[in-house]
């Protein structure tokens, strides 16, 4: 008994739906009170009914809602709505109420029998659309609001009940993007100062990623994965359920995890069948990686260290990588293995990397590359990147350029030496 | 602290003024209603003036003015809160109690208890068949709307299915008639082509007995009204027991719409037109709304009734065709000026 009350809200082996269609399918899970949780999932994978479920809009089939430890449908009504308060996908009033008439509806359930409101229900009011910046559109017509003004009235509305969890069914997706960090802050406030618990149906994994303690994935009414965000975000995962290619990666700045979609990039990376290896490091290989993909080729990358930002970004846009460990000089395994991803290419790429002692031995790989009559191409200003002693790396370069190596200056002029090299190469 | 200062400029520009327009209104509104109870009072098919009172004529003809004038403001007030309450439930401008087939199955058990029954039975049972029939009309209506949908109708099926229903009953209504002996049928035409003759003090108390108590019932669920415009889901998440305001709404609408059919046969318009002009002068909170469309309800209905038997006199015109006429242009001038701000469909 003790534990459950650290719940907010159970779902215990829950079957839920309408009258000719069961969407909920034995769902089980918990939220515990405080947590700030994402539901996840494809569009119509039942994530509206769980909320309408949780809310005791609809009854159960079989299993049991528990919120904050108590059978939901036994729940009083006035009671519930002190409890849990949702903000639908969208709202529509058909009459002409002011927003601030609107907001007052939050409190209904502690109204007296004419609808008088104490003036701690006033003072909730007031807070609440100051809290969600709707103070100045008070005495507007709800109606005339755009639908992000709308979103932020119901949120007020909401607010007002001064819930102990607030569900959210992709109430957020409409608002501008100033907006929606506002909205997201003001919930992460709540979340932490208030300890509310938030259930938030969300469609942005990566805005999600950044601020929910776990997530929940659905899909085809059933509950896939529960956990942390690192736990559910998983491309393979992700991929199946949401049917596309779906990558995942860490943001090198925050920490916090990407998810990204690059359906097309697969099927016209092999329609060209032309493959590129890149030699990088240091991050000036992200946007070549990304360049190279969206044109379509096939890219190979390395050697790189197994930390380095350009190994996390290989690794998220599925690339094959030479890795050595992390910080040590590049070794023979991984540069056998990157000798072997050479022969394969047809070009070999040279990014802005500043060169150190470390990784000279990448240029021994484009050496190597141009002795196996590969094209190779090195970027321009080498003598500002190079730290090596006695310029080792400027004196490799212009050696390479003698033997026939080009160079080039910017991307876009790098796709067309490729693109006119293909064509050589083909004719 | 700038959050307060502001909160207060604003509770005080908007509050102070749209509460002294709002309260200056309803002082205005209570006036027109007293001025024009006043001068219906006044005309008459018999002449227009305070007759004399001392004669036996001139105190019956101030009886049946003032018998009239309670006939009409009951009846008027009855269909206007009612149309308030259909509108506040099914979410829709449109919904009144003839849209909805109410009135039609209130006519429908109408005529049949006055063409079965006969004394007695008709003066006192005839609000409650109507009732019931009305009660019923309205289940099956509820009932074939719901059909296909899962488990609650769309507003749009509802008046579609509500429309249907109500042409039946008339048809059955003609048939009915048509069918009828010659007094069966001068009853209920006349009736059925509404006015506000006298009837008998039995039937007059007990419908005003379930008037009074039809409107208080709306009055003490105004403010769950409100609620509901948000939608049936959004009023449940507010911790309301949605389903029940609903059912108990429904019910007390057609309570008081039976109980005017009854009394006063079929006036329309009066349950559509009142609560949009009421609505666009005072807002949508039907706190408010209930009891000042009632009170603008039955005097409009009492100011159709006075030109209805002056404009023609002797000849009495139907107060259906009077309200009809008088009230579908003025509805359109306030549809044109201030609908957008009463009522956005």
């Amino acid at each position: 008994m003790d534990i459950m009350e650290h719940y907010a809200l159970v779902f215990r082996d829950v079957s839920a739906g309408y009258k000719h269609r069961k969407v909920l399918d034995h769902v089980s899970f918990n939220i515990r009170e405080g947590e700030f949780v994402s539901l996840i999932g494809p569009n119509g994978c039942g994530k509206s009914t769980l909320l309408k479920t949780a809310a005791a809009l609809l009854t159960p089939l079989s299993g049991k809602v528990e919120l904050f430890g108590q059978d939901v449908h036994r729940i009083k009504p006035a009671v519930r709505a002190s409890l849990l308060g949702v903000v639908p996908q969208k709202i529509e009033s058909s009459m002409a109420f002011t927003v601030s008439q609107i907001v007052m509806n939050g409190r209904i359930s502690s109204m007296g029998r004419w609808g008088t409101m104490s003036p701690g229900d006033h003072d909730l009011v007031e807070r609440s659309m100051i809290y969600t910046d709707v103070l100045e559109l008070r005495d507007r017509y709800f109606t005339e609001l755009s639908g992000g003004e709308q979103q932020r009235v119901a949120l007020a509305m909401v607010l007002a009940q001064d819930p102990k969890i607030i569900m959210l069914d992709e109430s957020i997706s409409h608002l501008d993007i100033n907006h929606r960090q506002e909205v997201l802050q003001i919930l992460m406030n709540l979340n932490r100062e208030k300890r509310m618990t938030i259930l938030l149906v969300s469609h942005d994994l990566t805005l999600s990623a950044s601020i929910s303690d776990r997530f929940l994935l659905m899909d085809a009414g059933s509950m896939i994965k529960v956990g942390t965000p690192t736990e559910v975000l998983e491309p393979e995962v992700l991929s199946r359920v949401y049917n596309c290619d779906l990558r995942v990666q860490q943001d090198p700045y925050t920490g916090y995890l990407q998810v990204l979609g690059s359906i097309d990039s697969l099927n016209r990376r092999k329609s060209l069948n032309r493959s590129v290896h890149v030699i990088a490091g240091g991050g000036s290989g992200i946007e070549l990686y990304r360049r190279l993909i969206i044109e379509g080729y096939e890219v190979t990358t390395g050697v790189l260290n197994r930390l380095d930002s350009d190994a996390e970004a290989a690794r998220a846009l599925n690339l094959q990588v030479a890795l050595e460990q992390p910080f040590s000089p590049l070794g023979s395994d991984a540069i056998q293995e990157a000798l072997k991803m050479i022969d394969a290419a047809d070009a070999v790429i040279l990014s802005q990397v500043p060169f150190g002692s470390g990784n000279l031995v990448n240029l021994e790989l484009a050496a190597a590359a141009l002795k196996k009559g590969k094209t190779v191409l090195l970027a321009a200003g080498i003598a500002d990147r190079d730290y090596t002693q006695g310029k080792a790396a400027l004196q490799f370069m212009s050696r390479l350029t003698n033997d026939g190596a080009l160079i080039w200056h910017s991307i876009p002029e790098l796709m067309l030496q490729l693109q006119k090299h293909s064509r050589h190469r083909s004719s | 602290m700038v959050n307060d200062e502001r909160k207060a400029c604003l509770d005080n520009r908007f509050t102070s003024t749209s509460h002294r327009h709002a309260s200056s209104r309803i002082v205005l509104f209570f006036l027109a209603v007293l001025l024009l109870l006043t001068l219906s009072m006044l005309l008459g098919p018999s002449g227009i003036g305070i007759p004399d009172m001392q004669s036996n004529a001139g105190s019956a003809i101030i009886s049946l003015r003032v018998n009239r004038l309670l006939m009409g403001m009951m009846t008027g007030a009855a269909l206007s809160a009612s149309g308030v309450v259909f509108q506040a439930l099914l979410r829709n401008p449109l919904a009144e109690p003839y849209v909805l087939g109410v009135s039609g199955g209130a006519g429908l058990g109408a005529t049949i208890s006055i063409l079965a029954g006969s004394g007695l039975f008709v003066t006192l049972g005839l609000p409650v068949v109507a009732f019931i029939s009305a009660v019923l009309t309205l289940m099956v209506v509820y009932g074939i709307a719901s059909q296909g949908s899962s488990g609650q109708p769309s507003v749009y099926s509802l008046i579609l299915s509500g429309v249907i229903v109500s042409s039946i009953c008339s048809s059955v209504i003609m048939f009915l008639v048509s069918t009828a002996s010659v007094e069966g049928m001068h009853n209920v035409i006349w009736w059925m082509l509404g006015s506000l003759q006298p009837v008998s003090s039995g039937q007059q108390l007990l419908s005003a007995a379930l008037i009074v108590g039809g409107l208080g019932g709306i009055w003490l669920l105004s403010p769950h009204l409100n609620a509901l415009a948000l939608g049936r889901e959004m009023a449940h998440y507010q911790g309301l027991r949605a389903d029940l305001v609903l059912v108990t709404g429904l019910l007390f609408a057609t309570l008081l719409a039976a109980t005017a059919v009854s009394l006063s046969g079929m006036i329309g318009f009066v349950g559509l037109i009142v609560p949009h002009v009421m609505r666009a002068v005072f807002g949508p909170d039907n706190r408010k709304l209930v009891p000042l469309a009632a009170l603008g309800g039955g005097t409009f209905l009492v100011v159709c009734d006075a030109l209805a038997r002056t404009i023609l006199a002797p000849i009495e015109i139907p107060v259906g065709v009077v309200t009809a006429l008088a009230g579908g242009p003025f509805f359109l001038i306030i549809l044109q000026r201030r609908m957008k701000q009463a009522w956005i469909a």
